[in-house]
């Protein structure tokens, strides 16, 4: 071959493989490129008792509403727990930590055309701190350290705090905070548990209890472009199969929540590369509580028995593959900074590893207590399957190895609610404590007297005094003192009986684009950025 | 006067057909209906595994092998084992306890109640008939197992409960049955004549018609009693009857054997069949028996 005619092949070959890579490269963008319009259809394991996500703790209730709103600060949607704006676009906190200063957006509105303000945050933050009579506000004592919030004018919200708090920002960003417009506050406090005005990238459209709800797109968010969805609509059933039958036939794209690996398993078999599973940990446990109040579980010999007739280790290998339900924990993640290592969870009762002699010193504690041939007693449960029913089948298993015969009687949403949380109706009751973030003020809250999340309503003044003193504490060392220690005397003293922490399967079809699976089910709900690639 | 001497003298020529014993009756009962018979062998099966079901079962229902989840059907666990690892055969020997005992006792309260309203409503007749007939047409407007499911999910989800929850649909339909059986029986002239002799409504309806009105009630009972297991099992699958770990037909159905139906396909087949069965047992037998009760349908 000629020299120039080598060259011109050469050429060639270059310039055809310009074009391929240049192709492939515009094909690649063309796929990242996000795409308006379609519903995004989901399914979700529960219907919501309330749809104040200010009273709630229950993703059945988040999970459908928090496309609705803005909250002031929000976890990165990719980037988990890294703190941004939302309805806040900037804040300074003041040399002494005690006064943090946000400018709200300006434009942003609320659904019925009026504008957000600093009055909005003000009164939504004054409902959560300080609680009008009448209403219940689950998260107001992770906010201890703050005295007032002031809004100085139109754009600026003040927060005044007594002690420098470390948590104070993570928990603004709490994705349970949703912004109220205040003159719907002002009629009724309680308004929004029935009735939906945010700000958020999704309009109301329409909800059928038990059946479905739906959210349109806000054509007047503040974020330009956004969202790319002209809307999102959930289907309802607590039955785990259903849902997953939901997936595997298209009827639904995502189930945000969980879904066991078996399940997981069957779609990915059935529908290949269609689908995509991220697997995530969690920052959720799930334990049972005790009602402290009641007889025979005023005696702590009772209440170490039943924590001790669990083998948590053998539950983490049962449960997993069923329910996701893995680590033996304490009372925040294993693994992360706060949490209680090994050695000293192995010290307290029910976390040895050898079952026998837990079992047999259950045994001896309840013959202690009066009751050498055991008791019956009431396991109240919710009636989702994933995992609260396989949870309490196995505890309920367990316990009959020590004599106590447990009757598992799961209610609904809103009557688990109510027996657990509001009214203390129950000897023995599954109780998840699920957050969206590890912070320790957020977890370890419910173990202080009188907070709304103390199902098991205890009061130990070194329990709270310990909460106290970590949550002031801006020593890192200082403060891991202080929550090993809570951590310690909740389960020395078997206050609450903790079980396993969770994971996350969230199987979605490839065609929804831009979701990131954050360690709960929580954050980032509000799918401004997600985008169908195809209807 | 004469007349009355004359019947007190009098001595009756007809010969009384000679009582049967029950073995002959059962005897009879398998020559001339087989099916009937088969299902009381059905039947019988269920209750003896009921019963016996703790020296039966092969383990403890309530116990799993942690170490063999889903096992198949082998000579160890015949029905093979389920998530936890428990074995299914034993689950099904203690779940005909909870099918047979939801079943017995919602037909018969519901079939109980029934046929007294039906007979009150029959003989009483006037205000309390158009009453209660009334209050058997709404009752009657709802299709049994909607109703059944209303009920439960008002009580909320426990054996008993599902029992009222059964029992309470039967009672319309048992109600229509007795009383166009106990409207021909008032309609008799010996209930006239105890009338006539001032017997008391109470001693009328106790001694004179509801013995009269014991076969249709006794054909509802058995009918019911198929359709009651159903019903159970429909109301676990629902989530509304009894709640695990408990043994429970519909509840072995419902729960993870749909998730688990490819994998472990044991798990909802052999419930499913036990159901099946004790269904198709129980509508055999209450088919012949109504045949066989039945004077219309009576052969020879």
């Amino acid at each position: 071959m000629a020299a120039g005619a080598r060259r011109s092949f050469a050429l060639s070959i270059f310039v055809a493989l310009a074009v391929v890579v240049g192709l492939a490269v515009t094909a690649v963008h063309a796929a990242d490129t996000p795409r308006r319009g379609g519903i995004l259809l989901a399914v979700i394991g529960a219907d919501p008792p309330s749809l104040d996500p200010h009273q709630e703790s229950t993703f059945a209730t988040l999970q459908l509403v928090a496309p609705l709103y803005s909250t002031l600060l929000q976890t990165d949607p990719y980037d988990y727990p890294k703190v941004i704006g939302d309805a806040a676009s900037e804040w300074k906190i003041s040399p002494d930590a005690l006064t943090y200063t946000f400018k709200i957006r300006q434009g942003i509105k609320f659904h019925d055309g009026s504008p957000l303000t600093a009055a909005d945050v003000k009164a939504t933050y004054d409902k959560l701190l300080f609680p009008p009579a009448g209403t219940r506000s689950v998260r107001k004592n992770s906010y201890s350290a703050v005295t007032s919030v002031e809004a100085p004018d139109a754009g600026t919200v003040v927060f005044k705090l007594k002690f420098p708090s470390a948590s104070l920002l993570l928990n603004l960003a709490s994705p349970w905070n949703v912004i109220y417009p205040k003159k719907y506050l002002d009629k009724d406090p309680n308004y929004f548990m029935k009735h939906v005005m945010g700000s958020g990238p999704f309009k109301f459209k329409s909800y059928t209890p038990g059946a479905s709800f739906e959210g349109e797109r806000n054509p007047d968010y503040f974020v330009k472009d956004r969202p790319y969805l002209n809307g999102y609509k959930f289907f309802i059933s607590t039955e785990t199969s259903v849902r997953a039958a939901a997936i595997r036939s298209g009827r639904a794209y995502i189930e945000f929540r969980d879904l066991p690996n078996a399940e997981v398993e069957a779609i990915t078999k059935q529908l290949g590369d269609k689908v995509a599973v991220q697997h995530t940990p969690m920052t959720g446990q799930w334990g049972i509580a005790i009602n402290n109040m009641a007889k025979p579980f005023t005696d702590e010999r009772v209440r170490k028995a039943l924590t001790l007739g669990l083998d948590r280790y053998t539950m983490g290998r049962v449960l997993f593959p069923l329910a996701s339900l893995k680590d033996v924990g304490a009372l925040l993640r294993p693994g992360t900074e706060f949490s209680l290592p090994e050695a000293d969870l192995q010290k307290l009762p029910g976390f040895g590893k050898d079952i026998e002699k837990n079992r047999a010193e259950a045994k001896r504690l309840l013959a202690e207590a009066g009751y050498p041939n055991g008791f019956k007693v009431v396991l109240k449960n919710r009636n989702v399957k994933l995992p609260y029913q396989d949870f309490a089948v196995f505890a309920v298993q367990e316990w009959r190895k020590i004599g106590i015969e447990a009757e598992q009687r799961p209610l609904e949403t809103a009557a688990w609610f109510a027996d657990g949380r509001d009214t203390g109706n129950f000897e023995l009751i599954v109780a998840p404590t699920v957050e969206a973030s590890d912070d320790p003020d957020t977890f370890l809250r419910r173990y202080t007297t009188g907070d709304p999340q103390n199902w098991g309503r205890f009061s130990d003044p070194g329990v709270d005094d310990l909460f106290s003193r970590q949550s002031r504490a801006l020593d890192p060392a200082e403060r891991r003192k202080a929550i090993l220690q809570l951590q310690k005397t909740v389960l020395e003293h078997a206050y609450y009986m903790p079980g396993l922490w969770w994971t996350r399967n969230v199987v979605h079809w490839t065609k929804v684009k831009n979701y990131v699976a954050p360690p709960n089910h929580y954050a980032n709900q509000k799918l401004q950025d997600v985008w169908l690639s195809e209807d | 006067m004469a007349t009355n001497i004359e019947l007190a003298h009098a001595s009756a020529s007809a010969t009384l057909a000679p009582r049967r014993s029950f073995a002959e009756v059962a005897a009879r009962f398998v020559r001339t209906k087989p099916l009937g018979a088969a299902g009381a062998v059905i039947i019988l099966g269920m209750l003896f595994l009921a019963v016996f079901a703790q020296i039966l079962a092969p383990y403890d229902p309530y116990v799993g092998d942690y170490g063999l989840q889903f096992a198949r059907p082998s000579a160890e666990h015949w029905f093979g084992t389920d998530e936890f690892g428990r074995d299914v055969l034993s689950r099904i020997m203690y779940g005909a306890r909870i099918a047979l005992f939801v079943g017995f006792f919602a037909s018969f309260i519901g079939c109980t109640i029934g046929a007294l309203l039906g007979v009150v409503s029959a003989y009483w007749g006037g205000r309390v008939d158009l009453l209660l007939e009334r209050l058997m047409d709404i009752l009657l407007a709802f299709p049994q197992l909607i109703l059944a499911l209303a009920i439960a999910s008002i009580l909320g989800p426990a054996v008993q409960n599902v029992v009222i929850a059964i029992s309470i649909p039967v009672i319309p339909r048992v109600a229509r049955v007795v009383r166009a059986a106990a409207l021909s029986v008032k309609e008799n002239v010996y209930v006239e004549a105890v009338q006539a002799l001032g017997a008391s409504r109470r001693r009328v309806i106790l001694q004179h018609i509801i013995p009269n009105v014991t076969a249709p009630y006794i054909i509802m009972l058995t009918a019911q009693l198929g359709a009651a297991i159903l019903a159970e099992a429909a109301l676990s699958y629902l989530g509304l009857g009894a709640a695990e770990p408990t043994p429970s037909w519909g509840l072995m159905l419902s729960g993870s054997a749909p998730s688990y139906a490819e994998k472990a396909p044991w798990i909802a087949l052999f419930p499913g069949i036990a159901i099946s069965l004790g269904v198709f047992g129980f509508n055999l037998f209450g088919d012949s028996l109504r045949d066989a009760l039945d004077p219309k349908l009576r052969k020879g």
